[in-house]
């Protein structure tokens, strides 16, 4: 751990001064001058706004979709296991590459996608180009490596369960939706916690994703936390105004901790 | 198993759902691999040529015939190896002790601290992490890298190992104290060959963290200590429209990985009901 507190002292020191990388070990200390100007600023809290959006969309479109995987993979039909395979693929592949990949089938001009929704009728999109559609592309893309994550962990979930009470509530005439509805979506309660909690952690700490896909922009429509942090500290050279963001950050992630008790508190029941 | 038998419906509705979702998995790869092969014209071709064009492994050649990229690759494949031994060494250890010391001053703090330094931005440590190591004067340097990505890697592994060493009975080691054994001859030769699978799950995760690791390189590296990522992600500044080698490249990264996805399926299922399910 003191690995870790070392750079996290230096990160809080530096945010106490007013340093920046053309005069390295220069500037003096300002007290809490970087924090009210940064925290307070325009840009801070629009970089919230966007993190959480792209957070919220992500759950809402991710966990839905994965849980109809995951229960379609646990019928067990046949040729489930090939389909199980190409589905968890995209998972674990390099974000920066996948994140490369997708923007040059999101290009405009030359792009497959735009050339698959003009020949079907619905119009080019200028997917990097506009805020609103920025924003879906990165929501995109993150899914297509988020619900495969989320399947497989519904999957176990799933797995985990004894079949029995599912079973009864069939024999007492429940059809196959109530089934799902109201016995194994409860039993599944945990597992989706668990879930939730670590889109949640995902969701603070994305950055190759946007940064590839997006760099942030178009303007800063994209640009979240981590990027503004990154743009403060390493484009604009501002060390100690990019410390001082980073350790608003690092405070936020504190709460995570006391979900996590929770969500293990609720599963050890 | 599903306890009920779905209907022929539903049946059918389950075959066009994941037919529609492998498509979308398996297609922006198929992409990126086919356009790896295509020279500059086909990949911009509109209407998308599939199947019907020259294959050329032209991009292959030329990034194989540079000798700044065949030393990222080189750096790449270090990078991960060293940092993912390292993390193991000292996240075994550390796991060991959190699994069989129920109660001492500060677990409560170390538990929390590997938590919240888990869900930490690897942003917030990047900026003191770049001043304190050019100050030293340790930038772009591989070993500092491996460092830093064991580093960085470390609450994962300890997270994950705990829970596989807190399944081994505890009799297994007393019988070996019993005989006489030390708690570090307990540890690798009656433990860590029990946590077997475990540790090596754990590490094929570890080894696809570091492989895949852009924001610390792109931080604390330049040209020496560069990696596969970084190498990758200067497309999108530099060389914009080339997408051919773009391609190439990213398909050095990912297909590995997949391969790998593969091969481990089931062991991830496995690994992942662990590590994220279990405290």
């Amino acid at each position: 751990m003191a690995l870790f507190a070392v750079p996290l002292a230096v990160g809080v020191y530096l945010s106490f001064r007013s340093e920046n990388l053309s005069s390295l070990g220069g500037g003096e200390f300002i007290g809490f001058e970087n924090y009210t100007r940064e925290v307070l600023s325009r840009d801070f809290v629009a970089a919230l706004r966007t993190t959480v959006l792209v957070m919220v969309i992500g759950m809402v479109v991710q966990l839905p979709l994965a849980l109809v995987l995951a229960v379609f993979l646990r019928w067990n039909l046949r040729g489930t296991r090939f389909y199980r395979s190409v589905l968890l693929l995209p998972m674990l592949l390099t974000p920066v590459a996948v994140g490369l990949m997708w923007r040059f089938m999101l290009n405009t001009d030359l792009g497959i996608i735009n050339w698959l929704l003009t020949e079907t009728g619905f119009g080019a999109v200028r997917w990097l180009g506009d805020p609103a559609s920025a924003i879906a592309a990165v929501v995109l893309v993150d899914s297509w490596q988020a619900v495969p994550f989320l399947m497989l962990l519904l999957l176990a979930g799933l797995a985990g369960l004894s079949g029995e009470p599912e079973a009864a509530a069939a024999v007492d005439g429940a059809n196959g939706f109530q089934v799902f509805r109201y016995v194994t979506l409860p039993m599944l309660k945990p597992v989706l916690l668990v879930a939730l909690m670590l889109r949640l952690i995902d969701g603070i700490k994305l950055f190759d994703t946007i940064f590839i896909v997006t760099g942030g922009g178009p303007g800063t429509a994209t640009q979240t936390l981590s990027l503004l942090d990154y743009r403060v500290g390493f484009t604009f050279l501002a060390t100690s105004r990019g410390a001082a963001i980073g350790v608003v950050l690092a405070l936020m992630t504190l709460p995570v901790y006391f979900i996590w008790r929770r969500v293990i508190g609720v599963e050890a029941r | 198993m599903s306890a009920i038998a779905p209907s022929k419906g539903s049946k059918v509705v389950a075959y066009a759902v994941l037919t529609i979702a492998a498509v979308a998995a398996l297609f922006p790869i198929f992409w990126t691999l086919s356009t790896s092969i295509k020279n500059r014209v086909d990949s911009f071709a509109i209407p998308p040529t599939f199947f019907d064009f020259e294959p050329t492994w032209a991009n292959y050649r030329n990034l194989f015939g540079d000798d700044l990229f065949v030393r990222f690759l080189v750096n790449t494949v270090i990078v991960t190896v060293v940092s993912t031994m390292m993390s193991l060494v000292i996240g075994s250890m550390t796991a060991y002790a959190l699994a069989r010391t129920r109660r001492f001053r500060g677990r409560r703090a170390l538990e929390a601290s590997l938590i919240v330094v888990r869900a930490m931005p690897g942003i917030v440590l990047m900026i003191p992490l770049f001043r304190l190591v050019l100050t030293l004067g340790l930038f772009d340097n591989i070993w500092v890298m491996c460092l830093v990505y064991a580093t960085v890697n470390l609450p994962f592994t300890v997270w994950v190992m705990t829970s596989f060493i807190d399944q081994i009975p505890y009799d297994l080691e007393e019988s070996a104290l019993v005989d006489g054994a030390g708690r570090w001859s307990v540890l690798f030769r009656v433990v860590l060959p029990v946590a077997a699978p475990g540790l090596a799950a754990t590490g094929i995760f570890v080894a696809l963290l570091a492989w895949n690791e852009f924001l610390i390189p792109v931080v604390i590296a330049d040209v020496n200590a560069k990696v596969l990522p970084v190498f990758i992600a200067g497309f999108i500044s530099a060389r914009t429209l080339d997408w051919g080698p773009m391609a190439a490249a990213s398909s050095l990264a990912i297909i590995p990985i997949a391969l790998l996805t593969v091969a481990m399926q089931r062991k991830l299922v496995a690994g992942l009901s662990q590590g994220a399910l279990k405290e």
